[in-house]
């Protein structure tokens, strides 16, 4: 393609993409003159080079957009959203073309009369001209018709303008007629004097404009007359830079163009015009005077008046400091230009084929591949004297690549542009008023990237408008603003760039989507029962659900959301989403920067190596050959017990298909995600994590989705890299359905909520001991020669303060050497350490404890993970580390208002035993005398007893009646009808909170925050003093 | 292989369980020695696995398999040399039994596939040359290396 138009369409599309997006802020803005000035200008120059590169089609559309830009640029117009409809319709149009033009090198055939005439009806509309536009119209038609030689020209002119053809340049001139035909009255009438022209336009030059023309034979006359005068510089050696024919002569047309257009004022096309020149040869002063005086001397021969040539010569040389470029006056409008224009500083940037660069970046990648080699051989000898020049060799590669990288950077911004005018095409369209923020649009991603997610971001922009934000009257109705907001934002997080889309719509109704999944047969009663309110709303990732026309009329969401899902993951990026039903959806995409350099996890499967992308991993585990630690088998399919939690296998090797051997000894898992999936991977040996390149399998492999790549590695060998997308569809196939896993998995995660997280350590003896996590303040090794006073009473330093180190039990030594493993529990300035030889485990486990007061400091057992593991009493041995721990002395002394209220009798009824046994600790030594009741009908019965208690502190969840229905039971009247009740639970939503208030308890603690219920008992024990005194 | 019409033509010369295939020599990018090959587990039979050549990756194709042979056996005196062709810009290297000579010949002896020859044969064979007591067979390797024909036929 010729150089000229390739660039043409370059700059074309992306002016009109920046045109795009600045109509919708015009839209929202009607009167920001900035804003509008810069679209007409991008429009202006759009049709001012399509002018010269003669496509009439093209130039006929912008023309007639720019006269209704003009027209709201003059006030004529006021801003509809239709006129910008309008204006959007042509830069559509004006695209078809490019892209034909793009792919023929030609404009395709057909006329844009339809758009033109509604385009200049628009314009019409409210202008004063009327007869102006519609001449534009036929202008442009005779365009292709008019191939008429230049002998003939005179006859046909056209009286309103001098027109003349000349044979070759006929459809330029035509259009340049066109262009001239539209604004020539409404300047008359409405134009405001150019800036750039102080001393213009006084009527008689207006007047000569045509019959001048029309006595020098016109434009081709004009410009027949630079031409001779340009060649007399040429051979005068004055301007060497025109002594290519072609060039003279396209100069000779500009200066022609220019003149004409000076003498009617059309002062952006003597811009444009003048940029052309001055781009063409640089000019100066002297050189610029030569021409013009040589092109007067040249029309004279015509036998004109010198008047009239006069006023030519003048029309020029007015122009003269467009042309010659470092004119101060120049300079300072251009600077002022460059804030409102970003692309002021093009002169900085050179345009670079993107192959260019894709060849640079993979040269890079062999380059780093070969640095890598290199280094490994290096390091094998020792004192080599590569090693320093290779030092630097791989400083200088590293730089490289990271400026390559650079290189292929692009802001998401370039991802986004299109998104404004199709949040308000359709907000149009559907009769919805939406407002689109965008944040971060200068965060930076590999182009390749970019490309990729475009798609997908576009997708769910519009499915957010279309079905997030609803319409205006529903909005009020559910007293949001009339005004939807869709929000982007995009930032870096490691090595990924999260980008999130959140509306403030209707959000997800779980409700239906829930009846369409059970309907759709995804998941059943059971399983849906088990699930959050956020796990059904994830469904809408659901190929078998988004795809199923039906269910988005229903769902309101989700036409193919799967397939976003699919593209994003495709990449190796995660996507996943919140939604509040009634308050709006959040998206969060999380994607890689660049997928040409990624870090990668070496692993080993039957003596092959293999590369897991590391953005895939989220933990190794080592599995012994047997014992707790062992892989399992429910009829031959492998699991693993991670953290209380079923993880599916798959063997590495049973994937790629090695004959399968037994499966014994020791292994690795690699915990994998894809998606919201987890499984682990089991692999014989685990590796380092490399930097690798990825390249593309060879097309006799691209069939095979279990690999994503292959890469050589610093020792030059060749390895695949897996695809844990193919690996996972592999695990599941048995399923079909990955996801219905994860979801039962998450369902019983959501069951076991009530379960209490517990650290399990090693201390004294083979027995495992554990205690609440939430109680345990840090994990800390301390170095033993740090330990004072170790036989009396052990204690450390411990961030500035005395810290007690505690042992289990009589059997535990402290370490003679090295470090000493210490659990810290801290409390307000109080700290302890309990010292223990070994920290096994965080495990989630019910606390089914078995009580057994035979030991001190051991509230009793519990089977966790399968283990009997001894429950430790934190109280106990905070009590031997501070006699104060818990006493009310020290609260009291406290600035804490947690103030105990003397021998007040409390009721405690919670059904975990290891709750009611810290509690009871906890509450006396605070000076309460405590009642525990195991549950809401003992509770009861204390009450039918004629028990009187000061408050009732219990637990929500309990076997039989719930904590909620005690005490509704409790407020609907009896003896304890206005005791204060203190719900204790786990669970701590808000709706949670809210519940417990309705059902009438007085307050709401979380389980385990002593400090919390300490202080709402006072509270609440003070609140009903002062009432009963009142 | 409109170069097969030329008055002559070289080639690489190939042993393959005991047959002698030829190569068009313009061919041949490289010729190497047995290499320390990257198996690609579930890649159909006749991929024998990647190599790196000077930081290419290059797909080492089984021949025999590929060609319906039986495996070398220790008579087949298998020295593990390939030769590298391309495809689409993608390097392909053959694995065969040993290389020949380069050999420059006549139009004249060059005669097209008997109608009889046998399917797989057939479909990689781009036309015989009658050598002294031995029958050279004409490799295709754009045909040989059509991944998608032989995608079905694995």
């Amino acid at each position: 393609m010729d150089d000229l138009l390739s660039e043409f369409l370059t700059e074309t599309n992306e002016s009109i993409d920046v045109v795009d997006v600045e109509l919708v802020r015009l839209e929202q803005n009607p009167n920001d003159s900035e804003v509008l000035d810069n679209i007409f200008r991008l429009v202006h120059t759009i049709k001012g080079t399509c002018g010269f590169l003669g496509l009439p089609r093209l130039e006929a559309v912008a023309h007639s957009a720019e006269n209704v830009l003009g027209k709201f640029r003059d006030g004529e117009l006021s801003v509809t959203p239709e006129a910008v409809t309008l204006i959007l319709a042509s830069l559509d149009r004006i695209k078809e073309l490019l892209a034909a033009l793009e792919e023929t090198e030609a404009e395709p055939d057909g006329d844009d009369n339809d758009l033109i005439q509604q385009l200049d009806a628009c314009a019409e509309g409210e202008g004063p001209a009327a007869a102006p536009a519609e001449e534009t119209e036929p202008a442009v038609e005779e365009a292709p018709v008019a191939e008429a030689p230049a002998a003939e020209v005179q006859e046909e002119v056209d009286p309103g303008l001098g027109r003349a053809l000349k044979a070759g340049e006929v459809s330029l001139e035509e259009l340049e007629a066109a262009f001239n035909a539209a604004p020539g009255p409404e300047l008359e009438e409405t134009e405001e004097a150019p800036s750039v022209e102080p001393i213009v336009s006084d009527a008689a030059e207006e007047s000569v404009d045509d019959s001048v023309l029309r006595d020098f034979g016109g434009l081709p006359g004009v410009i027949g007359a630079f031409e001779s005068a340009l060649e007399v510089l040429v051979q005068s050696g004055k301007c060497p830079a025109l002594g290519d024919p072609d060039k003279l002569a396209r100069v000779s047309e500009d200066f022609g163009h220019l003149t004409l257009a000076a003498m009617n004022q059309d002062d952006a096309l003597v811009k444009t015009v003048a940029d052309g020149l001055q781009s063409a040869v640089v000019w100066d002063v002297a050189l610029l005077a030569s021409v013009s005086a040589g092109m007067r001397s040249e029309l004279s021969s015509f036998g004109l008046p010198s008047d009239e040539l006069d006023v030519v010569q003048t029309a020029l040389e007015r122009q003269a400091h467009l042309i010659v470029p470092p004119a101060p006056k120049e300079t300072a409008q251009k600077s002022a230009t460059d804030k409102n224009n970003q692309k002021g500083a093009s002169n900085q940037s050179v345009r670079v084929n993107v192959d260019l660069l894709e060849d640079l970046m993979n040269l890079v990648s062999e380059l780093v591949l070969t640095r890598n080699q290199l280094n490994q051989m290096v390091r094998r000898l020792e004192d080599s004297e590569f090693a320093v020049p290779l030092q630097r060799l791989s400083q200088c590669t590293t730089e490289l690549q990271e400026g390559v990288m650079k290189t292929r950077m692009q802001p998401i911004g370039n991802a986004w542009s299109k998104l404004p005018r199709i949040v308000r095409d359709l907000s149009l369209e559907l009769d919805k008023d939406i407002d689109l923020e965008m944040h971060g649009a200068e965060t930076e991603l590999d182009r390749q990237v970019l490309e990729l997610i475009k798609d997908p971001l576009t997708h769910m922009v519009r499915n957010s408008a279309d079905h997030g934000v609803e319409m205006p009257s529903v909005r009020e109705r559910a007293g949001k603003s009339a005004k939807g907001t869709i929000k982007l934002d995009a930032y870096h997080e490691g090595g990924h760039i999260v980008i999130t889309i959140s509306d403030d719509g209707a959000g997800i109704n779980a409700e239906k989507l829930r009846a369409k999944a059970l309907e759709n047969g995804l998941a059943t009663e059971a399983e849906l029962d088990a699930m959050s309110e956020s796990q059904i709303q994830r469904f809408i990732f659901h190929a078998g659900l988004s795809t199923a026309q039906e269910v988005t009329s229903v769902s309101g969401r989700g036409v193919g959301m799967d397939v976003v899902r699919t593209n994003i993951e495709k990449i190796g990026g995660t996507v996943d989403m919140t939604s509040t039903f009634g308050k709006g959806t959040t998206f969060y995409i999380k994607i890689p920067l660049t997928l040409a350099i990624v870090s990668a996890l070496i692993v080993e499967s039957r003596d092959e190596r293999f590369a897991i992308p590391q953005i895939a991993v989220l933990e190794l585990v080592h599995a012994d050959a047997k014992g707790e630690n062992a892989i399992e088998h429910i009829n031959s399919t492998p699991v693993f017990r991670l953290r209380n939690r079923l993880l599916p296998l798959v063997y590495l090797r049973d994937v790629l298909g090695f004959e399968r051997g037994e499966h014994t000894g020791e292994a690795f898992i690699v915990v994998t995600q894809v998606g919201s999936f987890v499984f682990g991977i089991v692999v014989d040996q685990v590796f380092d994590t490399e930097e690798i390149v990825v390249k593309p399998v060879a097309p006799a492999l691209s069939h095979l989705n279990t690999y994503s790549g292959n890469t050589i590695l610093g020792d030059g060998s060749v390895i695949m890299i897996l695809d844990p997308n193919g690996v996972a569809s592999q695990v599941s196939s048995t399923n079909t359905d990955s996801e219905q896993d994860d979801m039962a998995a998450k369902a019983a995660d959501a069951r076991m909520s009530d379960r209490e997280t517990m650290l399990v350590f090693k201390a004294g003896n083979e027995t495992p001991k554990a205690v609440p996590l939430s109680l345990v303040a840090r994990l800390e090794e301390i170095d033993v020669e740090r330990i004072e006073n170790r036989d009396v009473r052990p204690t450390v330093q411990y961030r500035g303060q005395l810290m007690p180190l505690l042992t289990m039990n009589p059997e535990t030594v402290l370490r003679e050497e090295g470090k000493q493993a210490v659990l810290v529990f801290t409390d307000d300035d109080h700290t302890m350490g309990i010292a223990c030889d070994e920290i096994l485990d965080i495990v989630e486990s019910d606390l089914s404890v078995e009580i057994s007061t035979q030991r001190e400091g051991i509230l009793g057992t519990s089977v966790i993970a399968e283990k009997v593991t001894e429950i430790i009493d934190v109280a106990h041995y905070s009590r031997q580390a501070f006699s104060d721990w818990f006493s009310a002395d020290r609260k009291k002394s406290n600035t804490s208002s947690a103030k105990a209220v003397d021998n007040a009798n409390l009721l405690v009824v919670e059904d975990s035993a290891f709750f009611r046994n810290m509690l009871r600790p906890l509450l006396s030594a605070a000076g309460y005398r405590v009642t525990v009741a195991q549950d809401a009908e003992e509770a009861l019965q204390l009450r039918e007893r004629s028990r009187d208690f000061d408050l009732i502190v219990s637990d929500i969840e309990m076997p039989g009646k719930s904590g909620f229905e005690m005490a509704q039971d409790i407020r609907a009247g009896g003896r304890w009808q206005h005791v204060p009740m203190i719900a204790l639970s786990s669970l701590s939503d808000a709706k949670d909170f809210e519940k417990g208030r309705k059902s009438g308890f007085n307050d709401y603690v979380v389980k385990l925050d002593r400090d919390a219920l300490l202080e709402t008992i006072t509270e609440q024990l003070n609140a009903k003093t002062q009432s009963e005194a009142a | 292989m409109t170069d097969l019409y030329s008055t002559s033509q070289e080639f690489v010369t190939l042993r393959l369980d005991g047959q002698l295939l030829g190569i068009p020599v313009l061919q041949v990018h490289d010729v190497l020695k047995a290499q320390n090959m990257t198996p690609v587990p579930i890649a159909p039979n006749w991929i024998a696995g990647l190599i790196n050549l000077r930081g290419r990756i290059v797909t080492c194709i089984d021949l025999r398999a590929r060609l319906g042979l039986p495996p070398a056996t220790e008579e087949d005196d298998v020295t593990g040399m390939s030769v590298v062709v391309e495809q689409n810009g993608e390097p392909y290297s053959l694995l065969i039994d040993r290389v020949g000579d380069v050999l420059k010949l006549p139009l004249d002896d060059y005669e097209r596939n008997p109608v009889t020859l046998e399917s797989t044969w057939a479909e990689v064979s781009a036309g015989v040359y009658r050598l002294d007591g031995e029958l050279l067979v004409i490799l295709d390797v754009e045909r040989l290396l059509d991944f998608a024909a032989f995608s079905q036929a694995a």
